[in-house]
C-alpha cells in the first residue's frame, strides 16, 4: 500500500494523472517523489505535495489530506484501488475505466466524468457534473457506478449512456439532463428541470417529503402507479454498499412518468410514493 | 450390506452429463413463486420425450433472493446447450412470464458458459422492452484498505490489515424488463449453465405397493433437503421405469418387465420372491457430489419395515461415464 500525505497548503491546481495504481504499481517511493505533476503553469515533483510512504505494489493508493487543489486523481485508471482520506479536488476518476475509488471526504466538480468502468464512492459531497459529459464531447459515463453520499451539484448524469449513480442528498439543476441510457437514483430533493432532455433511461427520485412537492417537466407523461421490481436490485445492492436509504425504501409503490417527449421519450421517471403507498 | 434389515444390493447406479441451468423465480407472494415454478417444471420427467428435465430444487427466503421477494430455484436439465436454452427460453416464456407478479432471475453465477433466455423473450415486448446493466460489485470490507475511519481511522494505520487488490470490474448482469399488464416482466439475459449429472437412480423393492410407495415418499422427502439435486417425475416417484430400446422401432424406451410383478411369470424376473412392487427415485444434479449425496440420504431414508431390497438401474456401464455405487454412497 502507498500512502500520499499532502504537505502544502496551496490554492493553486495541481493536475495529477499520474496518481493512478498501474502507473505507481511498478515504482519505488523514490521514483514516485520525483514524478512531475503540473502545479500552475509549471511542472513540480510530486514529493513537493506529499510525503510518500509504502509502495504500491498492491495496487493500492491511500492519500491523506485536504486536497481541495488537486485535480484529475484516478483519471483514467483500469485497475486497482485509491482511498482518499480528506477533499479531493476535481474531476476525480475522470474517463476511469476500471477499480475502486474511495472518498472519505468531500469531492469537487465532475466526479467520474465520462468514465467507462470501475466504482467510485464518495462518503460526503460532491460538486457538479457528476458523471457527466466534458463540454462538446456527445456521451458521458459509459459505465459503472458512482455513489455520492451527501449532496451534489448541478447536470448529474448529464448526456450520461450507461451506469449508475445514486446522489444521497440533495441535488443541483437538470439532474439526467440529456441522458441517453443508464439509471440516476436521487434520494435528497432535486433541483428544477430533472430529466429534460432524457431519451431513455431511469431517473428514480425518492422525495423525502413523501409526495415530493416538485413537479416533473410538463415534457413527461404519467402512466401508471406500480412497483419495478428491477429497482429492488439496486436498493438492495445499495443496502450492501453502505448507502444511506430512507427508511421502508423497499416497501411502497412509485409514479412512473414517461418522456422526455420533447427527445425521444423513451425514458422515466420514477417517483416514491413513500412506503406506505401500495 | 443391510440397513434396518433393508439388503443393499451391491450394484451402481449408472448416470451421464447432462447441462444445467438454475432459474430463481421470485413474486410477490410465496404462493405465485410456487404456481410459476410448477408451471415452469411441468410436463419435464425424463428427455426420453420430454424437452428438459426439471423440477423444483428449493424455496427461497426473501432476505436470500435477487428483489427481496420469496421465491423457489428451479433445475432444468438437457442433453446439449442449444436443447436447454430452447426449452428453460419456452418454459420461462409460456410459464414464468404469463404468472402474476414474477420475475426469473439466473441462479448459477461466474459459469464460463450461459444461454440466452431473457435475450429471447425480450422481444415480446414488441420494442417497449427496456434492459438494465447492473455491475455488482462487492462491497468494502470493513477491516480493508478503504475501511470507514469511524471504524480504526486511515487504512494507513493498519496495514496489516491490507486486503488484495479487487477485481478491476464486477460482473455484469444484464436484465430484461418487458412490459406486461400488471407492471413489467423482470428478466435476466443470461443464464450460466453447468455440466450437470442426470440418471442418478435407486430402486425400491417391497413386498407391497403401499410399503413402496411410503419408502418412496420418505426417501424424496429426504431428498428434498439435499441442495443442487431435483427429482424430476411426479412427486419424485418412477413407477414405469424403462430400458433402453423396444421391439417396436419407433420407441427409444419401453417398459423393464424384470421388475414388473405382474409379468413374474412369463418373463426373466428381477424380483426376490416376496416383492410385489417397485419404485424408483431418479435423480438430477448440478454435480456427481450432489447426486451421490441426495442416494446416500434417500436410500437411508427407504429403509422401512418391509422394504426388500434397494437396488439401482445401470446399463452394464454402457450407457453413461458416472458409476454410483450404492454401497460407495452409503459409506461415506
Amino acid at each position: 500500500m502507498l500512502t500520499l500525505r499532502w504537505k502544502t497548503s496551496t490554492t493553486i491546481p495541481v493536475e495529477a494523472e499520474a496518481i493512478t495504481p498501474e502507473n505507481l504499481a511498478a515504482r519505488s517511493a523514490v521514483e514516485i517523489a520525483r514524478l512531475p505533476l503540473q502545479y500552475g503553469n509549471r511542472p513540480e515533483p510530486l514529493g513537493e505535495f506529499f510525503d510518500v510512504a509504502g509502495d504500491a505494489r498492491d495496487e493500492h493508493v491511500v492519500l491523506e489530506g485536504d486536497m481541495g487543489p488537486l485535480k484529475w486523481v484516478g483519471a483514467g485508471m483500469t485497475r486497482g484501488r485509491i482511498s482518499v482520506y480528506g477533499r479531493i479536488g476535481m474531476h476525480l476518476g475522470a474517463e476511469m475505466a476500471g477499480g475502486r475509488i474511495t472518498v472519505h471526504g468531500d469531492a469537487g466538480d465532475w466526479v467520474g466524468a465520462e468514465m467507462r468502468g470501475g466504482f467510485i464512492q464518495v462518503r460526503g459531497n460532491a460538486l457538479h457534473q457528476v458523471g457527466a459529459a466534458y463540454r462538446g464531447s456527445r456521451r458521458g459515463m459509459r459505465g459503472g457506478v458512482i455513489l455520492i453520499h451527501g449532496s451534489a451539484g448541478n447536470e448529474i448524469g448529464s448526456t450520461m449512456r450507461r451506469g449508475f449513480i445514486a446522489i444521497g442528498g440533495d441535488s443541483g439543476d437538470f439532474a439526467g439532463v440529456s441522458m441517453i441510457a443508464g439509471s440516476i437514483c436521487l434520494f435528497g430533493s432535486p433541483g428544477i428541470r430533472y430529466g429534460a432532455g432524457m431519451k431513455r433511461g431511469t431517473i428514480s427520485h425518492f422525495p423525502s417529503d413523501g409526495g415530493g412537492t416538485l413537479a416533473v417537466l410538463p415534457s413527461f407523461r404519467l402512466d401508471c402507479v406500480y412497483r419495478p421490481v428491477f429497482l429492488r436490485l439496486y436498493l438492495r445492492a445499495l443496502a450492501r454498499w453502505g448507502f444511506p436509504l430512507p427508511a421502508g425504501v423497499e416497501a411502497g409503490s412509485y409514479e412512473r412518468y414517461s418522456g422526455d417527449l420533447v427527445a425521444l421519450g423513451k425514458g422515466e421517471i420514477l417517483k416514491w410514493l413513500g412506503p406506505s403507498a401500495s | 450390506m443391510e440397513i434396518n434389515g433393508v439388503e443393499i444390493e451391491d450394484t451402481f447406479a449408472e448416470a451421464f452429463p447432462m447441462v444445467a441451468a438454475r432459474a430463481i423465480i421470485t413474486a410477490d407472494a410465496r404462493r405465485w413463486a410456487e404456481i410459476a415454478g410448477r408451471a415452469a417444471t411441468g410436463y419435464a420427467t425424463s428427455v426420453i420425450a420430454c424437452d428438459a428435465e426439471a423440477g423444483i430444487e428449493q424455496a427461497i427466503e426473501p432476505d436470500a433472493s435477487p428483489d427481496g421477494r420469496p421465491g423457489v430455484s428451479l433445475l432444468f436439465f438437457g442433453f446439449s446447450r442449444d436443447k436447454l436454452e430452447k426449452a428453460v427460453t419456452g418454459r420461462v416464456g409460456q410459464c414464468v412470464m404469463t404468472c402474476a407478479t414474477t420475475a426469473c432471475y439466473n441462479g448459477l453465477g461466474g459459469t464460463e458458459k450461459s444461454i440466452r433466455v431473457g435475450g429471447n423473450l425480450r422481444y415480446f415486448g414488441d420494442g417497449f422492452q427496456t434492459s438494465k446493466l447492473f455491475e455488482d460489485w462487492e462491497p468494502e470490507t470493513a477491516n480493508g484498505p478503504g475501511m470507514d475511519p469511524e471504524h480504526g481511522g486511515p487504512a494507513s494505520l493498519h496495514p496489516a490489515a491490507a486486503d488484495p487488490p479487487r477485481a478491476a470490474l464486477a460482473p455484469r448482469r444484464r436484465f430484461w424488463r418487458v412490459p406486461v399488464m400488471d407492471g413489467e416482466f423482470l428478466c435476466e439475459d443470461r443464464f450460466g449453465v453447468v455440466q450437470g449429472v442426470g440418471g442418478g437412480n435407486f430402486l425400491i423393492l417391497a413386498e407391497s405397493a403401499a410399503v413402496a410407495l411410503a419408502a418412496a415418499e420418505r426417501a424424496v422427502q429426504a431428498i428434498d433437503w439435499v441442495p443442487g439435486v431435483i427429482t424430476p417425475f411426479p412427486g419424485g416417484v418412477v413407477r414405469s421405469g424403462s430400458k433402453v430400446g423396444s421391439r417396436y422401432k419407433k420407441l427409444r424406451a419401453s417398459t423393464n418387465e424384470a421388475y414388473c410383478p405382474t409379468l413374474r411369470g412369463v418373463t426373466t424376473t428381477a424380483l426376490p420372491g416376496r416383492v410385489a412392487a417397485v419404485y424408483e427415485i431418479v435423480i438430477d444434479g448440478l454435480d456427481l457430489a450432489a447426486v451421490v449425496a441426495a442416494t446416500a440420504a434417500g436410500v437411508r431414508a427407504a429403509c422401512l419395515s418391509g422394504v426388500v431390497q434397494i437396488s439401482a438401474g445401470n446399463y452394464g456401464g454402457s450407457l453413461g461415464p458416472h458409476h454410483i455405487r450404492l454401497h460407495e454412497a452409503l459409506g461415506r
